[in-house]
């Protein structure tokens, strides 16, 4: 299953950018366990694992993202 | 790219892994703090909704409500000499100065009030609060926005003085500093805390254990072993010092790295040791580099028996200068892990 980043975390259509991992590429994780971190506007939001499985990083930290982009998967 | 990937974890460390920033991680050693002890509150500019500038008060206001997380107006004066008084009377205060470099606004309060009046008292008071604040540059904010100040608060007797690398020391050490009965400056560097548009140094984010642990002042860490040079630093330093070792390994050289955690009290025996070993010696620093940090830790050296080293020791810190508000002239201004590598060069040569 693919990682997304929401629709609806903030209002405008501005791009994302991707502060932090907070799992290593290959880790265990549980549905619902705070996977990431992106800010938009200087303001943070946080991504969980839609899944439980493996996780595989698709997009590194400091990647710039859109609203619905994929950034990982889950295994 | 996988950019995070860390090969070297085992898969037990995996399953369990939580990586955590620094500013989640001090943010987290808060709360359960003011779990077990509801003397502890916390004061600052946008500190209560917004969390914190940099997101090191995140979560709490939910938590614990406004009476304890204060938002507190731009009054740095005020609010740091309310929370002496809070300390002197039985309370744990942690204040937030946004910038270090706004240190000029409340020095009085800083200086003459919270570093001595446990001394003035004839210790009768005790003033046990934290003073956490943010420093460094990188991102391009201006001379009064960019430094680190180690030097001018260690130089001052009376505070303790913190400087977290990663998220782990980060919780550790915000545990003990708000348990201790003296006066603790938190300095935690910018780029280490996740927050992006400050600069990312993905090293500083590490797993991070949920349970509350305390991490010793005065104890330096040999982050890297090595047995050729000693690099010395703190902060965002130590992320240097390890690039700086990786680009010296291409070259045969095998630098240890030391991170000293805390300047007060500063772990000289560490420091002196390794470089006993090693026989050089870099110090690596954002301060200034007159009268600060570097020349400190060379003296100890020297003091102790010059003949542990085998070369000059060579010191890569911020030129004495204002901080410039261009990038690339703050870029060329800051330490890096070439500069770092170039000075091994130059001892070498002597």
């Amino acid at each position: 299953m693919d990682i997304t980043i929401p629709t609806t975390l903030w209002d405008e259509d501005s791009d994302a950018v991707i502060t932090s991992w907070l799992v290593s590429d290959g880790a265990a994780v549980n549905e619902g366990d705070l996977i990431a971190e992106i800010m938009v506007e200087k303001i943070q939001h946080e991504i969980h694992a839609p899944k439980t499985g493996t996780i595989s990083i698709s997009q590194a930290v400091e990647a710039v993202v859109a609203k619905g982009g994929t950034i990982g998967s889950i295994a | 790219m996988k950019g995070q990937a860390n090969k070297c974890l085992s898969n037990n460390h995996m399953e369990n892994e939580r990586k955590l920033t620094i500013a989640r991680s001090m943010a987290e050693a808060t709360a359960q703090e003011m779990r077990r002890d509801d003397n502890v509150f916390v004061m600052g500019e946008d500190i209560g909704k917004l969390g914190g500038v940099y997101g090191n008060t995140r979560g709490l206001i939910e938590e614990f409500g406004s009476t304890r997380i204060r938002d507190t107006p731009i009054s740095e004066t005020a609010f740091i000499g309310a929370a002496v008084g809070a300390a002197q009377d039985g309370m744990r205060p942690i204040v937030e100065l946004m910038f270090v470099d706004f240190f000029g606004v409340c020095f009085d309060a800083i200086y003459n009030l919270m570093a001595k009046n446990i001394y003035f008292s004839g210790g009768k008071f005790q003033v046990p609060m934290v003073l956490m604040t943010s420093g460094g540059g990188g991102y391009s904010d201006g001379g009064q926005h960019s430094q680190v100040l180690y030097g001018t608060f260690a130089h001052l007797p009376g505070m303790k003085v913190v400087c977290p690398s990663n998220a782990y020391d980060a919780k550790g050490l915000m545990t003990t500093a708000i348990r201790d009965n003296n006066p603790v400056v938190y300095m935690y560097h910018k780029s280490l805390q996740g927050m992006g548009w400050l600069g990312t140094e993905q090293g500083a984010t590490v797993h991070t254990p949920e349970e509350e642990y305390s991490i010793p002042f005065g104890e330096a860490k040999i982050v890297k072993e090595g047995s050729d040079v000693t690099i010395v630093g703190v902060g965002l330093g130590v992320h240097n010092g390890l690039k700086a070792a990786k680009l010296l390994e291409e070259k045969g050289v095998n630098a240890e790295v030391v991170d000293l955690r805390t300047l007060v009290p500063l772990d000289r025996d560490t420091v002196f040791n390794s470089v006993k070993k090693t026989g050089h010696l870099i110090v690596v620093d954002e301060d200034y580099k007159s009268f600060g940090l570097t020349g400190e830790i060379i003296a100890t050296i020297a003091e102790r028996d010059i003949s542990a080293l085998k070369a000059s020791p060579q010191r890569v810190a911020y030129p004495d200068i204002p901080i410039p508000f261009s990038r690339p002239m703050e870029r060329y201004a800051l330490p890096n892990p070439e500069k770092i590598v170039n000075a091994y060069a130059k001892m070498k040569e002597q």
